[in-house]
Parts: structure tokens; sequence; C-alpha cells
């Protein structure tokens, strides 16, 4: 009897030594099967990264800037724009290297990057400087013949003072004619108009028209209108 | 003897608390205010906001979006009696809308971002303006 335990007790213990070996030297087999899970797993991965990331570009001014990150007011939202080693900075007005470090605060930017749904952030792949445009939209509200100027009421309640330069390209849209070229006599108040140009550096209720757009069959909106009417008033 | 003092002193109670109570009312009932001393409180209903009498969707392109091809389509519905004005840096375009508000233009845009702004006029000069950056790029990352 205590010879059948003994030999009972050494199978059980050899069976332990002899199963890992057979186990530590895989098969062909088995190690086509590791590389197939392997591979479905990368592309797992992938497929959700390519679906959590995409391109998107994006126009700001800098409200601040660290070494890593620049946040941006873009259309009254802030974003916040990762920087990394593979970012790239450009600046028209740089003739050498321009990095993160030169990019100061109320600076427009223009950002191309990997957005991260989850996240909400982008990560910069290009970072430039730009220059925008500035385009307002209102009512005449006087129009000064001798400085070749206007003045415009936005529907926001802005007074903006237009200067019209030669090189302004002014046109004018009516349904019968359409869109022509026109010029800075046959602008009248209460016109509805778009101008675009650039803000005056010294004046921030001035501007220079690269391009108006006026249209004689339309009048300046009734908010815009109200507001004319109010400001005729207190003058008064 | 204790449930005799128990049962007096309730019956104490609700007396004390009717008394009080007659007390109040005939106080309240006789009591006079001063007309100056009164305030009226009118609720004013509040004036409904105009009805804006135009609407602007814009379709495509989406904002943000990032394009590999410098024609660019811009689509989308306003109210069919209003003029839409695209207009960019680069570029604008007056469109007059379809009869069931559809309009769509192409556009030729720069490298890099484009600010678009989308502005619908309707007759009486009431408007609304879509602000969208689109990006045309090439690069690989």
């Amino acid at each position: 009897m205590k010879k059948h335990i003994l030999v009972l007790f050494l199978i059980f213990h050899l069976s332990f030594f002899i199963s890992p070996a057979h186990a530590a030297t895989p098969t062909p087999q088995d190690k086509t099967q590791e590389l197939r899970d392997q591979l479905i797993t990368n592309i797992a991965s992938r497929v959700a990264q390519l679906k959590l990331v995409e391109k998107r570009g994006i126009i700001g001014i800098v409200t601040d800037v660290t070494n890593t990150q620049i946040t941006l007011d873009s259309q009254n939202n802030t974003r916040f724009v990762d920087v990394d080693e593979l970012t790239k900075f450009s600046s028209p007005n740089s003739k050498g290297t321009y990095g993160i470090s030169d990019i100061e605060k109320n600076t427009t930017v223009g950002i191309l990057g990997l957005y991260n749904k989850e996240s909400r952030r982008i990560l910069a792949r290009f970072v430039s400087v730009m220059t925008t445009l500035l385009i307002i939209h209102g009512g005449v509200a006087a129009i000064d013949s001798e400085n070749f100027s206007i003045n415009i009421t936005t529907e926001e309640g802005k007074q903006m003072t237009v200067d019209i330069e030669n090189l302004t390209r002014t046109y004018s849209y009516t349904q019968k004619a359409g869109y022509l070229r026109s010029g800075f006599s046959k602008i009248k108040e209460n016109y509805n108009i778009i101008v675009t140009g650039v803000l005056d550096t010294k004046d921030d209720q001035r501007m220079i028209a690269t391009r108006v757009i006026f249209f004689p069959e339309i009048p300046a909106s009734p908010k815009v209108n109200s507001m004319l009417e109010n400001v005729g008033k207190s003058s008064k | 003897m204790k449930t005799e003092k128990l049962i007096l002193s309730f019956i104490a109670t609700l007396f004390g608390l009717l008394v009080a109570g007659i007390a109040f009312y005939a106080f309240q009932s006789t009591k006079t205010v001063a007309p100056s001393s009164t305030k009226t409180i009118s609720i004013v209903s509040p004036s409904p906001t105009p009805n804006p009498t135009i609407f602007l969707t814009v379709d495509r392109p989406k904002d943000e979006e990032v394009v590999n091809n410098k024609i660019l389509v811009i689509s989308g519905k306003t109210s069919s009696n209003a003029v839409v004005i695209v207009i960019a840096d680069s570029f604008e375009d007056v469109i007059t809308p379809a009869l069931n508000g559809d309009f769509a233009t192409t556009v030729n845009i720069d490298d890099g971002q484009n600010a678009l702004e989308i502005i619908s006029i309707a007759p009486n000069g009431e408007s609304i303006r879509i602000k969208k950056t689109v990006t045309y790029s090439q690069e690989e990352f």
C-alpha cells in the first residue's frame, strides 16, 4: 500500500515539471496565433485612434502662451493648442528661425493640427502668424464726401469710420443689375453695406477699406435704424 | 391623580391656544393699514421678441474643415427673398437663392487658413452672419 502511495506521489510531483516543459516550446501554430492577435490589437487601436482624432484648422487670437501650450480665443471660444517637437512655426515677418518663444499675446495665428474629440485639444503641426481682414456689416450713417469716408453703424451698435482709398474696390448689388463695379459717389445714407479692410493702428473706430459692397435696394436693418434714431435724438 | 393632572394640563393648553387664536383674529380684522404704506405690484408681461424674418444654415463647408482641393463648394439654405454674400480675404460672391431658399457657389480658397463669412440679408435689412474657417493643406501628418 505504502509503495503505491509513494508512486502516486512521485507521479503527481513529476507532472509539474513535465507540463511546463511542453508549454515552453511553442509550436509554429501558436506563434502564428500570437502574431495574429497582436496584429488585430494594433489595427483595433489604430482605428480607434483615427476615429478619435481628425485634422482641423482654426484661427484665433493668442491669449496665453507657454513652452508646450497656446491658449487661443477663437470666435469667443477658448481653445487649447498643444505644441511638441514636431510643430513647425512660421511668420511672414520673420526672416530667421521662428519658434514658440517668438509668439506674443494678442497675435492672430492659424493652427493646423490633430483635434482630439475626447480631450477637445489640438495637437498643432503647423502654427503660422497671420493677419485677417476685418469684415463689418451695417448701415451707412453718414457720408463725408470731402475726406472720402463713411460712417457705418453695425447691428451690434458699433460705430466705424471707413476711409475709402484709391485701392478700395467698390461694388453695388441690385436685383435687376446684379453685382456691379461702382464708386464712392453712389453710396447714400441708410444703404445696407458690407466693408472689408484693416483697422487703423491708432484709432480702433477707424478702418481703411479694401472692398465695399453696398445694396441700394436694401435699407439698413431695423436694429441699426433704431440706433441711428437714438444717436440723432441724443445729438439734438 | 397623575392622569387627572395630565388631562387638566391638556385642557388648559387647548384653552390657551383657543384664546390666543381668537385674539389674533380679532386683531387682524380690526387692523387698518394706511394707504401710503401699501405697495402695488403690477406684473408686466414681457414683450415678445420679434420673430426674425430671416434664417440661414450652411451645410458645406464644415467649420474648421481641412481640404486638399482649392475649389471649395459653399452651400446652404436661407429665406428665398434674401441675398447671400460669401466673403473672405481674397474673394467675395453675391448669390440669389433658389425659390426654395437653397444656395450654392464655388470659390477658390487660399493656402492655409481661410476665414469665410456668409451673410444673408433680408429685403427689410435684417441679416444673419455665419463664420467658418476652412484650411487648404496637402500636408500629411
